[in-house]
């Protein structure tokens, strides 16, 4: 019979499943298959230790549905605000890449029109 | 003395010639840098021409996707970075509404009162119609003004106008960090905070001679929310000691 216990033992199996199958494909960086290693694992021990996540919703007065999904909402937050954090540091790094670029073909359209000149004033270009 | 004018364009194919035409007046020591922000028309090749046909040295650089104004016009400060030898680095509207001949009163203020950032404002003096944009843009400018004011203590006119003269210590702090979208009131802002010398030099204005402006009626609302709460952001942040410039090398 399918309940909860059974489903998140399901998940956890699944998501050690594909995060290991991502890794090894070399496209999920070892950095974030940790945190994803993390979650399935969690997964996996209240799927196989029920009555300690029941333990942890008496405790809390919440129903055990309600604590999953309390849990679960939590989980999604933090994930998608680290994608927004991650997300900003790379475009940071395209824009960085995306100026340098610019200045370097202009260096270099600078160069070509100094040789095509006068060899010496490309050299003198590239010495500055 | 060799200063930099910054153009960033997008989409400005119809009015780049006539405003580099216009930077013609000016006297030497003025170098020019247009930097096309991913254009989709014509704006690449209208400026590759420019370089062989303008009396003053021009340069150019071409971002291949179109990235915001702020990144195109921290291109130029980047620019103005690696060259080495500028004093100061002017921006400069490509789409015409700005007035070259208020470039060199720009520059002498900010010699003149040792100014970090010298802001060409349209609020000072009464130019006539076209000049000080619509009602409901001066209720913006306005709101920003007060909230810049109310922050830093530091009273400014026309907080928006990207008609603005960059000393040293201004231009290369923002050619390692510079605000993306909206740019101006934010990096107005900063140097206030920051004890950086602000000042403002009444100019004219005309209307766009072409292309299309980057705040569009529905990106208003989010224009507003966006620079207000970047204001805020940075006031919660830390002062910056911001060191003196080196001087520029000799060319």
């Amino acid at each position: 019979m399918i309940n909860a216990e059974f489903l998140m033992l399901l998940g956890g199996c699944g998501a050690f499943a594909m995060t290991l199958y991502w890794v090894r494909v070399r496209e999920l960086r070892e950095r974030y298959a940790i945190g994803w290693l993390a979650v399935a694992t969690l997964l996996l021990l209240t799927g196989l230790f029920p009555d300690v996540l029941k333990g942890i919703a008496d405790r809390a007065h919440l129903s055990y549905p309600a604590l999953v999904l309390f849990a679960a909402l939590g989980l999604i937050y933090l994930n998608s605000f680290f994608v927004s954090v991650a997300l900003t540091k790379h475009y940071r790094w395209n824009v960085r890449l995306t100026q340098q670029m610019a200045l370097l073909e202009e260096r270099l359209r600078r160069l070509e029109e100094a040789k095509t000149a006068k060899p010496e004033d490309a050299e003198a270009t590239l010495a500055d | 003395m060799r200063n930099l004018i910054v153009i960033p364009a997008f989409n400005e194919e119809e009015a780049l010639p006539k405003t580099v035409e216009r930077l013609q007046r000016l006297p030497a020591g003025f170098e020019i840098l247009v930097v096309n922000d991913g254009s989709k028309d014509r704006t690449k090749d209208v400026a590759n021409r420019l370089v062989a046909t303008s009396r003053l040295p021009l340069h150019v650089a071409h971002l291949p996707v179109n990235c915001g104004i702020g990144v195109a016009v921290q291109t130029g400060y980047r620019f103005a970075v690696a060259d080495g030898g500028y004093r100061y680095v002017i921006q400069f509207d490509a789409d015409g509404q700005h007035d070259a001949d208020y470039i060199n009163a720009l520059v002498d203020l900010a010699v003149r009162d040792d100014l970090d950032l010298c802001v060409g404002s349209r609020f000072i003096h009464d130019f006539g119609p076209g000049s000080r944009s619509t009602f409901l843009r001066r209720v913006g400018i306005r709101f920003f003004a007060g909230l810049i004011g109310l922050m830093s203590g530091v009273k400014v006119t026309d907080p928006t106008s990207g008609f603005r003269c960059l000393g040293p210590r201004a231009w290369r702090r923002f050619a390692d960090s510079y605000p993306e979208d909206y740019p101006e009131p934010e990096a107005l802002f900063w140097c206030a905070r920051n004890r950086l010398k602000v000042g403002e030099l009444p100019v004219r204005m005309f209307e766009r001679q072409g292309g299309v402006s980057s705040i569009r009626k529905l990106k208003s609302a989010y224009y507003m929310v966006k620079v207000s709460l970047a204001i805020v952001f940075d006031r919660i942040r830390g002062t910056e000691v911001v060191m003196p410039a080196p001087q520029p090398a000799t060319a």
